[in-house]
């Protein structure tokens, strides 16, 4: 009898000691950190000096939406983070949908290929795509040699370019939420719409699409968070004019050494990530229900 | 409900043929079960009726309009899967509109048919439910009642019973079978339970390696096996191997000599139903073959009791003996004497 009392304790010991330093670590490593930005962003700066001043203010809040230039590089961000996401489910789908369906004995491979590019790191990919997309780059001496344009394509320095550079990085963690659930989806129930009279169209949007919600999900808030916080494709490839959140949080630590400005931009980056995250989910979620 | 005619369907997939020259007629409300080993073709045929797989020779015409290549979206045939592939987003009701919806039925219309084809599986009631809210034997008549639904020109049913248990599977190969003779619908079954397949099926083709090895009523198929395939799939056989010395005489490897009906000379085997054969203490008179034997093995099935009659060193015997009063059940290394008339073996030549 004693027995059966101790044992939940003694399982609830393991339990602890099992996720203990996971969670001391997360908490050690993000946590406490935030909680100290956090306390930053509310402090006061004293430009001369580039000095922290010891202060409970709202101002660096304030100044970030009443200047123009910063609430510019947020919607340039937000918009940046929304066309690559789109980008990425568009073409993530069919080729999750390949490789999630495929008999082929080859499957491991396309799956190495698709997480192949996560190899080689943002900066160095980002480096490649210059030489590419650059006036004297790969496809514009291509195009021309073809005969196919007069003058150089402006692609590098433009949102074009940051946008193919964000989805490149954040393809494959698209492919690989998606290609995870349609393959939990039986292959019965796609056939089973067809034979009722489905055509493949409104068999994907009444069956798979439905079905693969989880994994949409899952897909675009991963993606979308990454775009939101690009900061080495962003940096290189849309030059230094244009503006997205995550250069401007590490130009006002390095650069300006003002640590209680960028707090706030990172917070408020940090804000406008999860609100738009947690807006989409209820609005799909519902929707999904209906 | 329509005719459905196969016409020399051909499946191959490089070197390997899934299903050779398959030629099938199914009549308006005929019931045909296709039975067969695993990797025999029956799915790959009845999934090229459906239009899942597109052949590579051959015709499909169902209700005398050729579907061959027509995508499944377009050829109104009712498929029942092995795992009921049910949507599991939407509720049973909704599953069962599904196909009216595609069919641009008016939604009164709907809603009346829907609960129709409720009720004809006696699910009334249950509409609102979502799929995994039901039991295993609940789900296959929800996705029954969707095939249906369409009112489609023939009913195909891959393996529908598979995922059951045995007491559940007996009940609904009946219940299917009843609504399919109530509603007068051309059905074609796919299975491997030969049971299954002789309680549901008006005729059966047996296929094995792509082709088909016999068409033919439970009768045909048991009586009247066309080759020693069948013979050995359907119900249970003893085959002694040997020779043909001349028609109506067969020796067996082991050394016996045996008459027979007809069979030409030369390498062959010997097939005998078990329930076919006399066993007695006694040598027993006025049959054709009469041989003493000793038991091996007995096993007790319940209605039949199955014992095995060792007669020559080579060939073993299996006799099946009804459970009945007074019934003569030997034991195991007990002599024993069995007899059958001629008639009752049947000569397979090599």
């Amino acid at each position: 009898m004693s027995t059966a009392s101790e044992r939940p304790r003694g399982r609830l010991l393991t339990a602890s000691a099992l996720i203990g330093p996971a969670t001391i670590f997360v908490a050690a490593s993000l946590l406490a950190p935030l909680a100290i930005l956090f306390r930053y962003s509310l402090n006061g700066f004293e430009k001369t000096t580039k000095t922290m001043t010891e202060a409970v203010t709202a101002a660096n809040y304030v100044q970030f939406f009443t200047d123009p230039y910063y609430t510019a590089a947020l919607a340039t961000t937000v918009e940046i983070a929304l066309l690559s996401t789109a980008t990425c489910l568009v073409l993530g789908f069919p080729l999750a949908y390949v490789v999630a369906r495929t008999q082929s004995r080859f499957k491991h491979l396309l799956i190495i290929g698709i997480v192949l590019p996560l190899f080689v790191g943002n900066a160095v990919r980002a480096a490649g795509w210059m030489v590419v997309f650059g006036n004297k780059g790969f496809v514009n001496t291509g195009l021309e040699w073809l005969g196919l344009i007069a003058k150089p394509l402006e692609i590098m320095f433009t949102e074009k370019a940051v946008i193919i550079g964000i989805v490149a990085v954040n393809l494959p963690f698209m492919v690989l939420s998606l290609q995870s659930v349609i393959e939990s989806i039986d292959r019965a129930v796609e056939e089973a719409a067809f034979s009722l009279g489905a055509p493949p169209l409104t068999m994907f949007r009444r069956v798979l699409w439905p079905l693969a919600l989880p994994g949409i999900l899952s897909g675009t808030i991963l993606t979308f968070i990454l775009a939101m916080n690009a900061y080495a494709t962003p940096y290189l490839l849309g030059g230094p004019l244009f503006k997205m959140m995550a250069p401007l949080v590490y130009n006002q630590f390095t650069q300006q050494s003002n640590w209680p400005f960028g707090g706030a931009i990172a917070f408020i980056l940090m804000a406008v990530t999860l609100s738009l995250t947690v807006v989409a989910n209820l609005l799909i979620q519902r929707r999904a229900v209906r | 409900m329509a005719r459905l005619d196969i016409e020399s369907l051909s499946k191959r997939y490089g070197d390997f043929h899934a299903v050779r020259e398959v030629s099938l007629q199914v009549a308006d409300g005929e019931f045909l079960v296709l039975l067969g080993p695993s990797g025999c073709g029956k799915t790959t045929t009845l999934r090229m009726v459906a239009g899942f797989i597109e052949p590579t020779a051959g015709r499909v015409k169902l209700g005398g309009r050729e579907v061959t290549l027509l995508p499944p979206w377009k050829r109104n045939a009712g498929m029942v899967f092995q795992s009921y592939a049910l949507f599991p987003h939407l509720t049973v009701a909704q599953n069962v509109a599904f196909g009216l919806e595609m069919r641009k039925v008016p939604r009164a219309e709907i809603g009346k048919r829907v609960e129709e084809a409720l009720a004809l599986v006696r699910l009334g009631g249950l509409g609102g439910r979502l799929p995994r809210q039901l039991s295993g034997g609940q789900q296959q008549r929800v996705a029954l009642a969707r095939a249906l639904a369409i009112r489609p020109d023939v009913l195909l049913l891959d393996e529908p019973l598979s995922n059951l248990d045995a007491k559940l599977r007996q009940e609904v190969r009946v219940e299917i079978r009843e609504l399919q003779q109530k509603l007068g619908l051309t059905a074609v079954m796919v299975t491997h339970d030969q049971e299954e397949a002789l309680t549901m099926a008006d005729r059966l083709v047996v296929m094995s390696d792509g082709a088909v090895r016999q068409v033919g009523t439970q009768r045909d198929l048991y009586e009247r096996p066309a080759n020693r395939f069948v013979a050995d799939f359907v119900g249970r056989s003893t085959f002694f191997e040997g020779e043909v010395e001349a028609p109506g005489r067969f020796r067996t490897d082991g050394g016996l000599a045996l008459a027979c009906v007809g069979g030409t000379p030369g390498r062959g085997a010997l097939a005998l139903r078990p329930e076919r054969v006399g066993i007695a203490a006694a040598p027993q008179s006025g049959l054709d073959n009469s041989l003493p034997g000793t038991v091996e093995f007995i096993s007790y099935l319940g209605a039949l009791i199955d014992i095995h009659v060792r007669l020559s060193p080579a060939d073993r015997l299996i006799v099946h003996v009804a459970n009945r009063d007074g019934a003569f059940v030997p034991e195991v290394g007990q002599p024993v004497h069995v007899g059958w008339p001629a008639a009752a073996a049947q000569v397979f030549n090599e």
